[in-house]
């Protein structure tokens, strides 16, 4: 096993040290630990390849001369192996520091450990920021988000069941380019094969595994995309309801205006779905009218008679 | 390093970033060595002997690495190929971008030193990337408010918070001593000794808006059982996502029945209005009939207008 460690090693060092493509037989003549018949080296050597791309390192794949057809050669361009940060200063250290520590007993904890471990060879000390219990955590809630950011990376497809307002599961097919954590929940955007729409998905509504299918064609990252807007569709409606005075704040949070009348303030908020904003109505019993649209209006009406009729 | 990877191919890994590592900190103690890596000493020794054995092709003198560890301090030499760290991959730039963006939106807004910072660690960390993805986070609670709290547990001290009490739907001040911080259900939540309400009481702390430090003698009175949960049953009427994730139920059949208890009468009461439809509340008796006689003026309302 240390053999095969030690000729990792070398085949990197080799690689990166390299000022032109090394081919195969060069390689194999030179590089300490290729060793058995032509066939058991080529083997060797393949694996070799995989083991250190698995590792993150990038291997360009030239030949000497592009003009003749020449044998394939191989090297690791120091640009690809090496960290860029620019220069870091001892406050970004810290703050890094605290951003893998988000991670604790999370999703990415491993990766984020194993960032810090390669930041901290820049031999930058860390100067620790002073606000006191400073260290906010990521929630733990979904298991999923490697396959994500991996589909993600090369815009592959995403498949998977979700449980709808309705209980329906609906197997969705989306191409996701975002991802994010509000609220304490995952949220993954991408375009919905299906309705070639952009959507959002509450990771933790996902229902069984999520499936990774490979994408070969191209896909245009859709420019227009605001994330604050894009938790389910675009909205075009809002609501005009009475709020009484000192109540209904959950309500006016979401507000995008407000009219005084007295004992009550009249609020505009936006519309995203009738059922979500038709329950936020109702928890606030009395103190909440509706005036538009009659859509939302008759839809509390016909929950407060079914109310009505189920408590009598 | 993500799970899947080998053992061989881990070691591998620490071996190339042994390295650069030992190059910023030349002469450092093996032991101490082994615990950044977090692996033993006779670990470590077994890497370092075989990052001994390796360097360029030739490997002579000249091409090996020139490592010094027999004194029990760690030094290199001639490690120029491998000296500086290696790139972070997708997946830990993915990490990092996302526990920024937390930190950032956890700062207090009148760090603009550190809001820059980040911003910028942002930026570079996004160019590395390479790829038009979104990654983004905000946290729950605002730094201020969580600093806040988390001093006054360390200090034993008191609060006067600002609050959104949402069953009742009050906004009120109280006047508090934390005594600790837990998540549940993907909140936060901190459990404090209320002098207002003389009794413990849990706040989530996205609900706090203001928390300033208050001067309170910190008597912590034996945890009173006063507060008693309230039974009640629910019969499902109509399937919902909202109805599940409200009553926190695993499953919706139309038709079937539920126990459960609650410490807050408003949350029963809102939680069945909000259902609309989809709940009946069987018992007990009296929010039943306050949720009749609720929805009953709500609708003669709407019908005047």
């Amino acid at each position: 096993m240390s053999r095969k460690i030690e000729r990792l090693i070398n085949l990197t060092i080799a690689l990166l040290a390299t000022q032109r493509y090394l081919t195969k037989s060069e390689i194999f003549r030179t590089v300490d630990g290729y060793e058995g018949s032509a066939e058991a080296k080529e083997r060797m050597f393949e694996r070799d390849k995989d083991d250190l791309r698995t590792l993150g390192i990038t291997i360009d794949v030239g030949s000497f001369d592009p003009i003749f057809n020449d044998e394939a050669g191989y090297r690791i361009r120091s640009e690809n192996y090496q960290l860029d940060l620019g220069q870091i200063t001892p406050t970004e250290i810290s703050l890094l520091s605290l951003a893998a520590d988000a991670w604790q007993g999370a999703a990415f904890a491993d990766a984020a450990q194993s960032a810090i471990l390669k930041l901290s060879s820049i031999g930058v000390p860390a100067d620790p920021i002073d606000i006191p219990g400073l260290s906010p955590k990521l929630s733990n809630s979904s298991a999923d988000l490697e396959i994500v950011t991996a589909a993600i990376a090369s815009s592959d497809f995403l498949i998977f069941d979700y449980l709808a307002t309705n209980l329906e599961l609906q197997e969705r097919t989306i191409i996701p380019f975002s991802l994010s954590n509000r609220t304490g929940f995952w949220y993954v955007s991408g375009v919905d094969q299906e309705i070639q729409e952009v959507r959002t998905f509450r990771l933790d509504r996902v229902q069984g595994e999520i499936k990774l299918n490979k994408n070969k064609d191209p896909f245009e990252f859709p420019a227009s995309f605001e994330l604050s807007e894009a938790d389910t569709a675009v909205i075009h409606r809002s609501a005009v309801i009475d709020v009484r005075k000192g109540k209904g704040y959950a309500l006016r949070r979401l507000a995008i205006s407000v009219k005084d009348l007295g004992e009550w303030d009249q609020i505009k908020v936006p519309i995203h779905s009738l059922e979500t904003l038709g329950a936020e109505i109702l928890w606030h019993g009395d103190d909440v009218f509706v005036h538009e649209p009659s859509d939302l209006r008759e839809y509390i009406v016909k929950q407060l008679h079914a109310l009505v009729s189920n408590h009598e | 390093m993500s799970k899947s990877i080998s053992a061989p191919l881990a070691r591998t890994a620490r071996l190339l970033d042994l390295v650069p590592y030992i190059n910023t900190h030349q002469g450092i103690a093996l032991k101490e060595l082994a615990k950044h890596f977090e692996v033993t000493p006779a670990q470590m020794n077994a890497d370092l002997t075989t990052l001994w054995m390796c360097g360029l092709p030739g490997y002579t003198h000249l091409e090996l690495m020139n490592l010094d560890f027999e004194s029990g301090f760690v030094s290199i030499g001639n490690a120029s190929t491998l000296s500086k760290p290696r790139a972070i991959t997708f997946q830990e730039c993915v990490a990092l971008l996302l526990g920024l963006d937390l930190i950032a939106s956890s700062l207090p807004s009148d760090r603009q030193d550190l809001l820059t910072a980040a911003q910028s660690l942002r930026q570079r960390l996004t160019n590395i990337l390479g790829l038009p993805m979104k990654l983004s986070v905000e946290a729950n609670t605002s730094g201020a408010v969580g600093a806040a709290i988390a001093h006054a547990i360390e200090t034993s001290s008191g609060l006067n918070i600002r609050y959104h009490a949402l069953y009742k739907d009050q906004v009120t001040e109280r006047t508090v001593v934390p005594v600790n911080l837990y998540e549940a259900d993907n909140h936060q939540y901190m459990h404090a000794f209320c002098s207002t309400a003389r009794d413990y009481r849990e706040f989530r702390v996205d609900r706090i808006d203001q928390a300033t430090p208050a001067d309170v003698s910190a008597e912590f009175p034996a945890k009173s059982d006063s507060t008693e949960k309230i039974s009640f049953s629910i019969k499902i009427m109509g399937s919902s996502r909202d109805v599940m994730e409200r009553f926190a139920i695993a499953h919706s059949a139309i038709g079937s029945s539920m126990e459960m208890s609650s410490y807050s009468r408003q949350w029963i009461e809102r939680s069945v209005m909000a259902s609309g439809a989809a709940v009946l509340l069987s018992a007990p008796q009296e929010i039943r009939a306050e949720i009749a006689k609720k929805a009953q003026l709500m609708l003669n309302r709407y019908k005047e207008a």
